[in-house]
């Protein structure tokens, strides 16, 4: 099918601890927290000094969405939208881990620890960081998948190459899903097949990511039988 | 390179730059430009008439915006093994030389947000194309240009004049060295290192950038060896079964060739790769002088370009 085995996807591993780094920022959303504090813990017991070289920018868990809210123009994203809601109610176990995480971060010698409200003041912020970084810093980023590939955005404009940057998948993988046809890009995307609320068309979700964009490619997908769809399944949560 | 496709040149200016470094212009035989390169990149200069062929990389170092001429600049090497004295005895205006097409092994990094050159010696040629480069890019960048006395300074004069502030100069005879912590230590997010010159300078700037942080990613180097000399050995090509005596003075690449078999290469320096030649058999041990193979892959394979043995019998893939 057009949706697999495609080389662009991007692919995460659990968050290591690089030592070769010689100064350490970290981004962290919702279940985020847990994984950076597993790194942190991995620094201290390796007695590294590093961690008084350590930026910590947080979005605690449960206090935002995963990505700048866009208006639920079609079914599909307000079905998203809800489905986001009711995911974050069932997991409230995640949050209260989250919680705790947050807790013993902050309580670590660490040169920086921030919260912020949402996704776009922590990338404000995160941006003027990088700005004023020195060469050494190694990225972790940690949470649902199109917050990584918002930070990833970023870093890549400040030149940050893959040797530079760790990232853990957690939490939703609801997609930035891209419309090739009319450039608008869906947020909160979890089915196969999306409604582009900029034109209307019925996309195809498919795994060819553009990390300049942090978005998936939406391809027209029923441009030869016009209104014959595969079944729309909930796949990306 | 493989199969030899090289371009006719012949030597229209030379000019001594330093007490060492020659400066030769080349222009195509018969009129016409030359293939475009970009800066970083080495030529490799054929050279025939002496007792026996020499293949040496030369670094392009005029501007890849003018393709009228190459330019490449000529250390004289003290243990020379023929080729760099070649250039500095034999060759005058009008002598005739082949060259194979341009090969950039030290490219500037495209999404470099800055660049920090580090030269030593004639290790500024490649800097020279690569600044033609830079001029036009609007990217921060700096140069360290370290060299014995002010005398062997080669396009100092034209440095100045083009860098300015970003010139930085280092002479050995004033005991003036580079503050490597002081340069790798303070540098934004997004800069990368390039180093050519001799094998300590470019061992103490990776080392350097290592200790404060910089990835493999951000660090570039090039130096290409020239051949060692060493104890004659004997091998065997099996493919083409043929015996092949290595002299003294003489690489294994150097031997086979004589021998008139073909390998591919593109630096003859033990950077590029592109001689890789599996190793069948062996009683004995390879002396690998090559930047190129992984610890691993030492011992099954062996860059012929400047590698050598010490052995009873050697048998390659070839």
């Amino acid at each position: 099918m057009l949706v697999t085995g495609i080389k662009s996807k991007p692919v995460y591993a659990p968050l290591r601890a690089d030592a070769r780094g010689r100064y350490h920022l970290m981004l962290g959303l919702g279940s985020g927290e847990v994984a950076l504090l597993r790194v942190l813990q991995e620094m201290q017991d390796a007695a590294a000094e590093g961690l008084a070289r350590t930026r910590v920018l947080l979005i605690p868990g449960g206090a935002a969405p995963d990505a700048p809210a866009a208006p639920a123009a079609t079914d599909a994203a307000a079905a998203a939208a809800a489905a986001t809601d009711a995911a974050a109610g069932a997991a409230q176990d995640e949050a209260w881990a989250a919680h705790q995480a947050r807790g013993e971060i902050e309580r670590m010698p660490l040169l920086e620890v921030r919260s912020f409200p949402d996704v776009p003041s922590l990338l404000a912020e995160f941006r003027s960081v990088l700005a004023d970084s020195l060469m050494g810093t190694r990225l972790y980023v940690a949470g649902p998948e199109s917050f990584i590939g918002l930070a990833m955005r970023i870093a890549l404009e400040f030149n940050l190459n893959k040797d530079e940057i760790r990232a853990e998948q957690l939490g939703t993988l609801a997609r930035r899903v891209y419309c090739i046809h009319c450039r608008t890009t869906a947020e909160n995307v979890r089915t196969n097949i999306v409604r582009c609320p900029g034109c209307d068309r019925w996309l195809l979700v498919r795994d060819h990511y553009s990390r300049r964009l942090a978005a998936y490619m939406g391809v027209m997908v029923d441009a030869e039988a016009p209104g014959e769809l595969p079944p729309v399944r909930e796949v990306f949560v | 390179m493989s199969g030899e496709q090289t371009l006719d040149v012949e030597v229209s200016a030379i000019e001594q730059l330093t007490p060492l470094i020659k400066h030769f212009t080349l222009a195509p035989v018969g009129g016409g430009a030359m293939p475009a390169f970009s800066g970083g990149s080495h030529i490799v200069v054929v050279m025939r008439g002496g007792a026996r062929v020499h293949r040496n990389p030369y670094s392009l170092l005029s501007s890849p915006l003018e393709l009228g001429t190459y330019q490449i600049g000529v250390r004289r090497m003290e243990e020379s093994r023929g080729g760099s004295h070649f250039m500095h005895d034999q060759v005058a205006v009008g002598t005739r030389l082949e060259i194979a097409h341009p090969v950039n092994l030290f490219p500037l990094d495209k999404i470099a947000r800055k660049h920090v050159l580090i030269a030593g010696g004639i290790g500024i040629t490649p800097f020279m194309a690569q600044l033609e480069d830079l001029h036009h890019a609007g990217v921060p960048y700096e140069l360290h240009y370290g060299v014995r006395s002010p005398e062997h300074a080669a396009f100092l004069p034209r440095l100045r004049e083009h860098e300015g502030e970003r010139l930085h100069m280092y002479y050995d005879s004033e005991s003036q060295g580079i503050d490597f912590d002081g340069l790798l230590s303070n540098q934004p997010l997004g800069t990368h290192v390039y180093v050519c010159g001799p094998a300590g300078l470019i061992n103490r700037v990776t080392a350097t950038a290592q200790s404060w942080g910089w990835p493999d990613s951000h660090i570039h180097w090039e130096q290409f060896s020239a051949p060692p000399v060493g104890d004659a050995f004997e091998v065997f090509l099996a493919r083409s079964k043929v015996a092949v005596h290595v002299p003294p003075d003489r690489s294994l690449m150097e031997s086979i060739e004589a021998a008139g078999v073909e390998v591919p290469y593109l630096c003859r320096g033990g950077v590029c790769g592109f001689c890789q030649t599996r190793v069948l058999e062996l009683d004995g041990e390879i002396l690998h002088n090559d930047h190129y193979l992984a610890e691993a892959d030492r011992g099954k394979f062996i860059m012929p370009c400047v590698s050598r043995a010490r052995c009873k019998s050697l048998v390659l893939d070839l």
